[in-house]
């Protein structure tokens, strides 16, 4: 569980998404919204980060689907160690001389993350 | 039973049919009470008597084979009843009153919750969630496993139902039975439902979600084994939420530029007790 993933810009975007509003649950198209990224590039990030034991990924209720109709939607959402991880990862990147200072990642307080 | 006459040829065919099937519940539950359920069968015989389904089989069929399919999956005594007796309600010769008094209040309880199920289905299905049963209402999950075993009864003899009653079964089956087997770990009852629905599917229509759908399930067997049912059943859940086809397949073309590189990524090591779902 020690391992960090490659802090690409996506899995910043990503990591601040899931940050923004803690214990809030995303499928993969309101992920996809959040930090506008492709569906085929947020999959291969929530796999990794799952693997990582940051995320946790679960099918939502069936009574709920069910009633609606559809199909089923898997949720994601940080793990407690996750979350703490992720704060600390987005730190790092986010240190000044490093991308958020060229404006090329949003800045912590635009996505929600303590400085 | 008494409360019903029968034929001769009625008897003997009742005889085989109720070896049938417990035969199977021999199988999985050799501790189950033949008694109850040879009663339940007795009973629901009587109340289906004379009945015959669409396809002019005998009605009784239809609850024995659910019950079969149960019994397979190892149902508990309760639910093995409640599915001989699930459709005798249907029947004015039966009242909720007489199941609950002759097979107490889980199966009864069973029976009507089923029937929630079935409204709850309908209601999905005119896209009217108002119409769902109240979340206090929620019934049993066994209601649940009556309700796969039934439906995939009707699969497996629907060939003399009209196309469109088919069809339009088959993509609730894909929507919504099939996920709810994958929830509640009946892996062989939810491949069967899935290789029924989706036949009659690609063989009669040309679906709404099902092109995308069939196209990045398709391309799912680029992934590990044990990971492809998760990821296809999660891009369902993301196509069904996108309004358009034109949105659709933009979904599909990206989810499939990323397909390589999540194979590669499942590929890696997982850390123990992460066990594949």
């Amino acid at each position: 569980m020690g391992q960090v993933p490659r802090m690409t810009l996506q899995v910043q975007l990503v990591l601040g998404a899931l940050l923004a509003d803690l214990g809030a649950e995303l499928y993969g198209l309101q992920l996809c919204e959040a930090t506008g990224l492709a569906s085929g590039t947020i999959y291969p990030i929530m796999a990794r980060l799952e693997q990582l034991g940051w995320v946790e990924s679960s099918w939502e209720d069936p009574r709920r689907h069910v009633a609606e109709g559809r199909p089923r939607r898997r949720y994601y959402r940080l793990t407690g160690e996750g979350a703490g991880r992720a704060r600390e990862a987005l730190a790092r990147v986010r240190r000044p001389g490093s991308l958020p200072r060229y404006g090329l990642v949003p800045w912590a307080g635009s996505a929600g993350v303590a400085p | 039973m008494s409360r019903w006459p029968s034929s001769e040829a009625a008897n003997s065919a009742d005889r085989d049919l109720l070896a049938g099937l417990l035969a199977v519940v021999a199988g999985t539950r050799p501790d189950a009470d033949a008694g109850l359920i040879s009663r339940a069968y007795h009973v629901a015989a009587g109340v289906h008597a004379g009945q015959r389904r669409k396809n002019g089989d005998p009605y009784i069929t239809h609850p024995v084979a659910v019950a079969a399919i149960l019994a397979e999956a190892g149902a508990d005594d309760p639910t093995l009843c409640a599915a001989l007796l699930h459709d005798a309600l249907d029947s004015a010769s039966y009242s909720l009153a007489e199941l609950r008094d002759a097979f107490g209040a889980t199966v009864a309880e069973l029976v009507a919750g089923l029937r929630a199920v079935d409204g709850g289905l309908g209601a999905g299905m005119r896209g009217s969630p108002a119409g769902r049963p109240a979340a206090s209402a929620a019934p049993d999950t066994r209601a649940w496993m009556i309700k796969l075993a039934d439906r995939l009864h009707n699969l497996r003899t629907a060939a003399a139902l009209p196309a469109a009653t088919r069809l339009s079964t088959s993509r609730q089956t894909l929507d919504v039975l099939v996920p709810v087997a994958g929830t509640l770990g009946l892996d062989a009852i939810r491949a069967e439902l899935e290789d029924l629905a989706a036949g009659t599917i690609s063989r009669h229509g040309t679906g709404r979600a099902p092109r995308y759908g069939r196209l990045l399930s398709a391309a799912a067997a680029l992934l590990p084994r044990a990971t492809r049912s998760r990821w296809r059943a999660e891009w369902a859940g993301e196509l069904s939420a996108l309004p358009a086809g034109r949105q659709r397949a933009a979904f599909a073309a990206r989810t499939l530029a990323g397909i390589p590189r999540l194979a590669a990524t499942l590929r890696r090591a997982r850390p123990p007790g992460d066990a594949p779902r």
